[in-house]
Parts: C-alpha cells; structure tokens; sequence
C-alpha cells in the first residue's frame, strides 16, 4: 500500500504528515496530529462526530482520504477559540444547556460555525438543515438548535 | 476555579439551576473520552471473530493461519477462558465455547499491530458450526416444544431473587398473585384485552464501545473503559480472570453516552481476554458501529398480553399480565428486567387483584441489557393503551379515569408495598392542562388528521436490594473542595447535581467544587453503578453525609479553637462564623493546616477529609409464588405525558404538534438539568416509538447502521416539547430528590398510540409506529382509499 | 451478516496527472481500479465490502472536472468534481429548479461538501435522488475514455442493476444540462424516514412545462426512485397527462397509471405495498403542486 507526505494547515499550523493511502482525514487529525477532539462515531459519513471543516466546508473527515487534504486548510474543534476566547456558537450551546454528554458536541459546533460562516442569520428551517447530519442521542435537539440561533443574533 | 475573594460565588446551590461542571472541556474537544487517551506504539489492536450462525455446536476452530500473520500478537479462544460470568444470572463465557448462540457473538479475538492486521487476521480463523434449531420467538422459546439454548440453567449461579425454570429456556419466571383476579373479572363492566409486540431496539450512544487492557508487571490488569458501571466490571473482569478484585484496576473517564448499555460488562471482557496474553501490551478493542448495533446489549422484545377490567364507575377491578421477554443468547441482565417488568407490572394503577407471570426467555437473538427505563417503556407501550380502551369503552374522560385510578400515597401496590406520596394527581393536570387535552382540535389542512394522547407511568430503581453508594471531600487549601465519587458522568449531569449537594452541605460556593475524575476503581470510593436513576438520589445521600462529615471536622476544629459550642457555629460562603460571638474565619488554610493554639501552645485540626455512605437497608424480598412482599423497591418516580399531533393522510406521516411531559422530581436539585432530562428522554422514546426496530431475520440483524436504523434528527422533532415537573419530598432522597434519567421515555410509545388512535380511529399498536404501518393500518380500516 | 471494516480497507491512492494517463492506468488496471471524486458512496461500499479496489483513481484533479459554468446555449454543466453544495449555491442552477431541489435533498450538508452527481450517477443507486432530475432535464455525459472525448445522453445510459455504458478507461467529466424549456416548472417530492436526510422509501422527480404540441397543453417528465434498479419513467402517466385535459381527474388517473407501472421490492425502508401507494399519492401531489405553480 502506498504512502504519501502531505503538507496541511491545521487550525493554523502547517503540518507535514506521511500517511498510508487508505488513512482518513479522522484518523490523521486524531492518530497522527493528537487532535482527538474529531469523534469517530461511525466510519460511514452518517452520525456527523468527526465533521471538520475543509478549506472553510464542514466535510465528514472520515468521508475523506488524508491524501486528499494535501494543500487544504482544516479546522477542528481545537481550533475554533481565538487567542483563549470561545467561538460565540461555544458560548451559546453552554448558555443554553445543550452539551450532555459531549460527543457528538465537536461534530456539532463545526456544523454551526460553518452555517453561521455561509449564513451569518439562519432561520430556524435553516438551522436544522445544517444540522441534521449531527446525530445526537442525549439532548433532543431543540437546545442545541435555539444556541445556533442565539449565536446567530449576537454576532 | 473561581476563588470567593475576588468573584461571589453561588451560594445555596441546591435548586438552582447553576452551569455545568464538565462543559468548557466539551464545547473546546479537550475532554478525554476513553479512545482519545494515548497509549505509544506498543499498543495493540483487538479484533473479534464473530459468530455467523444464531445456533449451533462448534465442532472446530483453527486459528494456526491467524497466527501466523506477522503482525498478530494474540489470539484467543473460548479455551482460555472456562469461567462463567453475568450480572444477575452466571451464564456466559467471554467467548463461546461448545456452542454459539446469536449472530454476532465472540468466537474469538486477535490482537495485532494494526486494526488491519486485527482485520485480516479475523478473516484466517476457520469455525465449523454445525447448526443447531434456533429459537427466535420469545412466546415460541418458553414453550416446551423449543429446542434448549442452555442445558445447563440449572446450575448456572444467581441471586435469591431470580427464579430460573431448569429444564426450559426461562430463565427467571417472576408471579404476582394478588387478589382474586379470576373472581374480580367477573365483577367488571368492561374487559379489555390486547397483545403487543414491542421490537428489540439499540441504545446508539454516539461513541461506540470501546476498552483498552493492559497487565502490569506484578499482573494487576487495568482496563480503559467508557464504562457506566466501573466497580461492576472490576468484580466480573476478576471472575472471567479468576482473581481477586484488587488486582483490577478500572478506569472510566467521560462516557459519550450510555442509556444502560454501557453498564455491565460486555466486549470490555475481550479486551482483557486479549491483554492477559499480550506480555504487558496495552490491547484497545473499539466497535465498529455496525458492531455496537447487535453484537453488544440491545433492548430485547416483549411480547405482552394484557387483559384489564373496569366496574361502571371506571374503577380498574383486575389485571392480568403475560410477558414474554426476548432474553436472548445470555439473560445475565435480562433476568432483573423481567423482574422489573414483573413488580412494576400494574403501572401506576391501584389495581386490587392482579395476575402477572413474567418470563425471561432464552432465544437465539442479541443479548439484552439495560437500556433506559429498564423494561419501562415496553411495559407501559401496553399498560397505556388498554387503559385508554378501557375509557373509552366506559365513555369516560379519558383524563377523569387515569386520575380515578393513579395510584396514590397510602396505597399498597403490585407487590403490597405501601406507597409514598406521590404528586401523579398533579401530573396528570398539569400534562391535561398544558395541552388542552379536553378539547378536539381542527387539523391544519383537509389532507391531515388531528389527535391526542395521554399516558401515566411509574418506575422504580432496579437494582440488588443493597446497592451502595459512598463518596469523600477533600478541601484544600485555598477553601476549595475536591469530591471524590464512583458513579459516571455520562452525560446526565451528575458531577454538577454532586458538586451542588456538596457546596449546599458545606456551606460553600458551587464554583468551589471539583468532582475528582476519571472515575478510578483504585483510588475512587465504591459505586455499585451508574444505572437505575439512582444517583442524584443515592450518591447523592452519600456525598451530602460526606460533606456534612468535613463540615463537622471543621465546626468542631473551630469550636475547640474558639472555645465555643460547635452547635452554635455555621459555614457560609466559605467561612466559619459564630453565631454566639459573631467571629468569622476563612475556610483557607486551616482546613489543611488547621488553627494554632494561642501562644504557640501546638495546633488544633489539620486536613479536613469528610466520608459518607449510602445503602438503602429496608428492601425486602418478595415471595416466590405471589410476589408479594413489605418493600420491593427503595421509591417510584411517576409522571405523566400528553401528544398532540397531526397525521397526513396521504403518506401516513406524524408530525407532532406538542408533547408535555411531567414527573414528580420529590426535589429538583438542578431544575434546568432536569428540564434538559424531560427534553432529551422524550426524543429518544419518541425516535424509538416512531423509527426504531432491529430487523431480526432469522437471527441475523438487516439494518446494522445508521443508513438502515433511523434515530431522530434535528428534523424531526415536535413544534414543542414541554418539559415540567412536580416536587413531592421522597424522604430518604437529599433534600426529597429522587432519580429522573430515565422515565421520560417510557411513556411515548403508549402515548403516541393513543394520540394515532385520537387522529384516525385506527389504533396501530406496536412499535414502530412508522409511517408506513399507519397509512397501511388506514387503508385496512377504510380511512383512506 | 455485514461484517464492516473498522476503517478503510487498504488500497493505493492514485492521482493521474492528466485524462489521457487516467484512461489508460484504469483500462490497464481494470477492474481493480476504480475513479471516484467525493468518495461518500465508494469509501461506504469498500467498507462494506462491497467494493474491493486496489486502486483508487481521484479524478477531482482532471482537466474539466472542476467545471461549474453556464451557457445560454449549451445550458449548465457541472463538473464530476463539484460536490452538491456548489451546485445548490452556485446561482445560475436556480433555473434547474428540480435538480436543486433533488441535491439539496441528499443526506447532510456535511455530506454534500463531498457528494457529486456525477458520483450519484456513475454508482446508479437506486436511491439516487439527482438522477431523476438530470434525466427530466436530459443530460448528457461528457467523458474521456481511452479512445478521447466522448458524450453519452444519460437517457438509456443504464443498462441493468449496477450496470451502465460505461466502459473500462471511461471517466465522465461532467454533465451538461440542456437550457430548459421556459417557464417549466420542477417538483422532488422525497418520502424518508426522517423528514431529512434518510435514503428515499420513493422520490418523485416531476417536469412540468406548457407545451402547444400536446392535447392537454402540457409535457410532463416524471421520474420514481427507489422503486427499482435505476430510475423509472412511467411512460403512460406521462402520455395521459399529456393527452388528457389537465383537471383533477386526469392527475389521478395518472397517478395511478404510475401506481400501476411499478414494481418495487420490500426492503429495511419500506414494503413494495407501501411504495406503490406512495407513488401514487406522490405523484398527484407532485403533478398538482406543478400545474398550481404553471398556472401561478
């Protein structure tokens, strides 16, 4: 199996990585750079754990070769505070009681940045869209959905 | 950690609704979850070889080509490992041995370099089963004419409580005898009497299980594991090794949620199976998703027939009530659901005479565990729905005839235990109120069909009549306090509730307590485990005495230093105040270091260290052949739910309009953390009501993915979901607390039926309640063509 | 019993530099090589098992893969390259409402970062949802193969379950959409599970546009998904809502001629019995909300 040395911004940072063909994106981030705040909750691109941003995009970075993120700036969970201030979507899920158990909240908060990036005033219809590819099993949603929109009209 | 001379901290905690300890490390991605900790380069990837027949004898397995793979470290057998092992029930083994029993079950496992290596290796074990017949109907599994999955039941070890049937795949049947069932039916106006299947369900914890092992050198083993129940798996990692309980070591950090399968032991024991031969090797074995789906806990089937009458007034006479649980392979768990669904099995009604057989039945399917509201929601799916046939073949309000029946403080229930006060009268208002249930509303277009529903449910703690709970606080220097515990933070809150109790106890600020983690069987104090809503309630009682124990090492340190009355001191806002002579003192310092004597003359105190526990002593057992007993369960939470909903006729689709749902709390410690319970429970009972099913053919699981097994998204919820609750003191619970966690999604599927049934006249009775079934139920009924 | 991969099975990642070197490594290499762009479905299936390439072929680098342009002629077309969110952003594909309509549908946003249609296309689910839509606008494939450049109308570009026209060598640069007629109205009506993001139980693409050349005045294009191997086309609901006067009772009995056309299996999502009625009442739904927006 081939492997390949790429260069890659991560949260910043230039990295410079040697990965086999068949790493993902999530395995990077979490096996070779220690950024284990990307969760691997299925491998299949379906419970939106491990969403990073790509070049901007939320992507399932277990739906992406390592390979292909030669040349590409990632965003993880680590790298949405500035200089030690949270992101307000950070801000917002603690205010509004939507982390629980905490899994899926990474995968979550990316999603939302990203929307609010694309869309800085969402409606609720848009917020859910943008969301739906983040399963959560612990908080039902509706705290998590009304952070995004509390997010929204702070910023 | 916010310090009390420069920012005013959160006094009197106990009701408030403070921030959460645990979510700075969450929203930033630094909270270590069990696959984020590294191990090195040394460590070993576990992979499992599974079974492909759901029963069969194993006549050969031949693991040579395996390994000898390079790359493979380890493999292991059901050989290596005879001793058997199980919560409540002893009756499996880490890896089968001479027979399998569900598809999906260990066979095998190999430990590698890689999880490719792991991977392939797997692919190079050769099994020959030969295929047995299988079971794969609950009702079918305890009749006599099923083949047997366990032979050997009878010598299979468990507690005095469970009552295995030798001879036959029931493995605990559990009698209610009460009353004369036989003679109050013939005094009914009305009897109602329906079955329904409810379809094994998964837990989907968005984490996967996952569990790292490693001996150290004098052979003690640790295990790394998302883990509800840390001192459990110590106790069976010890008995599948043949050791002793010291010798184990569990740590358990943040848990990526649970709802129940993450307690017990599952593929944990695998992992150690692995490390105990991989020369010091730490070992991770991680399920894939499509693994977590069947091959670990499910929520098993029931298949329940129940026939309840009414006089004319409405008064519920009798019931009687056949369950069949779908144990699966292993019952080691399922046992004390069954029990559950046994003692628990009149719901929240005052029913003089009852007659329940409950049976826990061998089949040849995954294996159930605990899964939130242990066995509630399957019970109540059916208790709920004849209890809305029943009022509406009397013609009475359906409102009117739950609050004739509820039970009440006083009553003797089910079991002949006397009843607590409860607030389920209020409940039932409140949910009635909340949703103008008295009133048929109009649909919003000619295509669709409005109704409602409404259901009460009850559930107690299940759990050993002497689970314990024990915790201790530290203070340190700076007045702050460390609280060390065994119970999990898996997401419902815990650590702040605990936190909360402290500061209260104390007489310190919120912000001035940590809760010591990851939880670690070497150093933290025993908890039976993190199941049952029994933590806010025992643990809880446990840290307040611990708590209270430091505060009284303080007082008195302080009394002596003073020459006062320790009685006539106090601790507020992290000072000792008199309230004699009006001196204060700040906790700093001394509670460590202690108070010099006037004049050099030595010190009075030193480090304050307080130590509680918590067993609840007065449960008893219940009589074999009537279950009937003084004190079954240690108290009931009760509550009530109402949905209001639309159905569209021309797909079959339901769009709920608004839930309520209201329990009795006895005391809210952290309201908003109770309301994020209420809100969260109902999702997940209506995402199992409406999407969930393991589609089990002939054993084998269609659907073992996300692609395949729908959950609830963020589209997909109700235009509200209303989250309430009543405060009626328990007495033994801190401050009158009892457990939430997991009641709110035991009535959804029940209620949703009643709300079908409201909309469209039809009632579609066993879960999922999808789309599909109500628009073919109406084109069956004539309600659309 | 499925038995996925814990991650991705190993492969060698191959990045051709040019179309003519990416015909030939797959035609030499075929069928051990596969192309794929965002990965979503060929990274599911080779979990699966499904598929088991030694070679994957990332053609997002190929010239005239990353095209995303729109021609007053020629009409749109997108790249193989382009992930489904840039098509539903990129403006000028608001005048191929139905295909924005079907892309949008797709999963998750997050997925869609990476989903193409071509990908949609060339993996021939029978979930598809953007197939119908590229069929109802009549595309046509531009791909280079080992001989050159060649196109392929998408209409009777599958040939089976799993199969199409394609062959060894073959990569499909993009696909161009015809300028649709004026004033046409589009409809993707998805039944899932959930609300969103599930695989389709049915997925009713509907075209409508006036048209003076038929009885009723209309042209209709309708396509159903997941109700057999590839897209299916019911031809006699189309012919009776074009020879019919356009009223309540002709959309019906169209619906039903669409009912009565397919022949869907059971499967996890839904019953054939289901979808059969889905069709039918989706399809009249889908026709209705059309002709309600055609004569808006």
């Amino acid at each position: 199996m081939g492997f390949h040395q790429i260069s890659v911004k991560v949260n910043g940072n230039d990295e410079v990585v040697t990965v086999s063909s068949n790493m993902t994106l999530l395995r990077m981030l979490r096996e070779s750079l220690a950024l284990t705040g990307t969760k691997n909750g299925c491998a299949a691109g379906e419970c939106g754990a491990c969403t990073v941003m790509l070049n901007g995009e939320p992507v399932n970075s277990c739906m992406v070769l390592a390979v292909e993120v030669d040349g590409q700036e990632i965003t993880t969970i680590e790298g949405l505070a500035k200089d030690g201030q949270l992101d307000i979507v950070q801000k917002t899920i603690i205010e509004k009681g939507g982390v629980q158990c905490g899994f899926c909240t990474p995968g979550m908060l990316i999603s939302a940045r990203a929307l609010l990036n694309r869309n800085p005033h969402p409606t609720e219809e848009q917020v859910v869209e943008a969301l739906v590819g983040n399963l959560c099993r612990c908080t039902g949603y509706s705290r998590i959905i009304e952070s995004v929109q509390a997010a929204a009209e702070r910023s | 950690m916010a310090n009390t001379d420069t920012k005013p901290g959160t006094m009197n905690p106990v009701g408030k609704s403070v921030q959460r300890l645990d979510v700075m490390e969450k929203v930033t991605g630094a909270a270590h979850y069990t696959d984020d900790i590294p191990f090195g380069n040394a460590l070993l990837y576990g992979r499992v070889k599974r079974s492909t027949v759901a029963h069969g004898l194993i006549k050969r397995i031949d693991v040579s080509k395996a390994k000898a793979l390079p790359g493979v470290k380890v493999v292991v057998t059901g050989e290596d490992f005879p001793n058997l092992i199980g919560l409540y029930l002893k009756d499996k083994t880490v890896f089968a041995r001479d027979r399998v029993r569900f598809v999906g079950e260990a066979i095998a496992a190999v430990a590698a370099t890689s999880e490719e290596i792991a991977e392939k290796a797997i692919d190079l074990i050769e099994v020959d089963i030969e295929p047995l017949p299988a079971v794969f109907d609950a009702e079918f599994g305890a009749s006599k004419d099923a083949p047997l999955i366990h032979p050997d039941l009878a010598n299979y070890e468990c507690p005095n409580f469970i009552f295995p049937v030798p001879g036959t795949n029931i493995s605990n049947h559990f009698k209610i005898r009460k009353g004369n069932t036989e003679e109050a039916f013939k005094k009914c106006a009305v009897i109602m009497e329906k079955k329904f299947r409810v379809p094994h369900v998964q837990h989907v914890p968005i984490e996967p299980h996952i569990a790292v092992a490693q001996v150290e050198p004098d052979g003690d083993v640790t295990v790394w594991a998302a883990s509800q129940s840390p001192f459990s798996q110590r106790s069976s990692f010890a008995k599948a090794l043949g050791v002793s309980e010291s010798k184990i070591r569990v740590i358990a950090g943040y848990v990526g949620g649970g709802f129940g399968c993450k307690a017990g032991v599952t593929m944990e024991n695998v992992a150690v199976a692995l490390a105990s031969k991989s020369g010091g090797r730490p070992v991770k074995v991680r399920l894939t998703r499509e693994e977590e789906f069947f091959t670990n806990f499910v929520r098993q089937g029931l298949i329940i027939n129940l026939k309840i009458g009414c006089d004319a007034q409405g008064n519920v006479l009798a019931m009687e009530n056949n369950q069949w649980w779908d144990g699966g392979a292993s019952t080691e768990y399922g046992v004390n659901i069954t029990r559950a669904g046994g003692y628990n099995s009149s719901g929240p009604f005052d029913i003089p005479n009852i007659t329940t057989n409950a049976m826990c039945v061998y089949t040849n399917h995954p294996i159930g565990g605990a899964y939130r509201g242990f066995g509630m929601s399957e019970l109540h799916a059916g208790i709920i729905q004849v209890m809305d046939m029943l009022a509406e073949k009397i013609g009475m309000d359906k409102v009117e005839f739950l609050k004739r029946n509820a039970i009440q403080g006083g009553d003797f229930n089910v079991t002949g235990m006397k009843m607590h006060p409860v607030g389920l009268q209020e409940c039932i208002d409140k949910v009635a109120k909340e949703l103008n249930f008295s009133v048929k509303e109009k649909a919003s277009s000619p295509t669709k069909r409005r109704g409602k529903g409404i259901g009460i449910v009850w559930k107690a703690p299940s759990m050993p009549p002497n689970a314990g709970s024990s915790a201790e606080v530290r203070l340190n220097e700076d007045g702050s306090v460390t609280v060390s515990v065994g119970g999990q933070e898996i997401g419902q809150g815990t650590f702040t509730v605990m936190a909360q109790i402290a500061a209260e106890a104390l007489g310190v600020a919120y912000e001035m307590v940590k809760i010591e983690g990851p939880v670690d069987t070497r150093y933290s104090p025993y908890e039976w485990q993190t199941v049952a809503s029994r933590l806010t309630w025992s643990m809880g009682n446990a840290v307040r005495r611990a708590a209270e124990d430091a505060r009284k090492n303080i007082l008195e340190m302080v009394a002596e230093a003073w020459g006062e009355n320790p009685a006539n001191l106090d601790i507020k806002n992290g000072y000792v105040v008199s309230m004699k002579s009006e001196e204060s003192i700040s906790l700093k310092n001394i509670v460590v270091y202690g108070i010099p004597r006037p004049g050099d003359q030595g010190w009075i105190g030193g480090p304050v260290l307080g130590r509680g526990t918590f067993m609840p002593s007065y449960v008893t057992n219940l009589d074999k052949d009537t279950g009937q007993g003084a004190r079954a369960v240690v108290h009931y939470t009760t509550g009530c739910q109402g949905i209001d909903i639309e159905i569209d006729t021309e797909t079959g689709k339901i769009e709920i309009i608004k839930a309520v749902s209201v329990f009795d709390v006895g005391k809210a410690i952290n309201p908003d953390l109770v309301k994020a319970q209420i809100e969260g429970g109902f999702i997940q009972g209506m995402s199992s009501a409406i999407f969930e099913e393991m589609k089990l053919v002939n054993g084998v699981m269609k659907n073992p993915s996300f692609v395949d097994y729908r959950i609830a998204t963020t589209a997909d919820l109700p235009r509200e979901n209303i989250a309430m609750f009543v405060e009626t003191a328990q007495d033994d619970g801190p401050w009158g607390a009892r457990g939430i966690g997991e009641h709110p999604m035991t009535p959804t599927i029940g209620v949703l039926a009643n709300a079908i049934y409201d909309a469209v006249g039809v009632r579609v009775s066993n879960p999922p309640l999808s789309a599909e079934k109500i628009y073919l139920a109406m084109l069956e009924a004539g309600v659309v063509s | 019993m499925t038995s996925a991969h814990p991650g991705l099975p190993e492969f060698d990642y191959v990045k051709p530099a040019g179309l003519k070197e990416a015909s030939q490594f797959l035609a030499q290499h075929a069928p051990e090589a596969r192309p794929f762009s965002g990965g979503t479905d060929t990274f599911v299936r080779m979990r699966d098992g499904f598929f088991n390439p030694k070679y994957l072929v990332d053609v997002k680098g190929l010239e005239g893969t990353r095209v995303l342009k729109i021609d007053e002629k020629e009409g749109l077309t997108i790249g193989a390259a382009i992930p489904m969110n840039r098509v539903v952003a990129f403006a000028e594909a608001s005048r191929y409402p139905l295909l924005v309509e079907a892309a949008k549908s797709v999963a998750s946003y997050q997925l869609r970062s990476r989903a193409t249609i071509i990908g949609n296309i060339c993996n021939a689910s029978p979930a598809g949802d953007t197939i119908g839509a590229c069929l109802a606008y009549q595309g046509v494939l531009n791909i280079h193969g080992v001989d050159g450049p060649k196109t392929l109308p998408l209409n009777g570009f599958f040939t089976g379950p799993g199969k199409n026209l394609l062959k060894p060598g073959d990569i499909v640069l993009s696909i161009t959409l015809p300028v649709p007629p004026k004033g046409h109205a589009g409809r993707y009506i998805k039944l899932g599970r959930n609300r969103l993001s599930d695989l389709s139980i049915v997925g009713i693409s509907a075209m409508g546009v006036k048209d003076s050349s038929t009885k009723s005045g209309y042209k209709f294009h309708l396509a159903i998904a997941s109700v057999a191997p590839v897209p299916f086309i019911p031809a006699k609901a189309e012919e009776i809502l074009a020879n019919n006067a356009l009223n309540t009772e002709t959309i019906i009995l169209a619906a039903q001629a669409a009912m009565d056309a397919v022949t869907p299996i059971d499967d996890v999502r839904g019953s054939a019995q289901y979808r059969k009625f889905m069709v039918r009442n989706l399809v009249n739904r889908a026709v209705t909300e059309i002709m309600q927006k055609l004569s808006a």
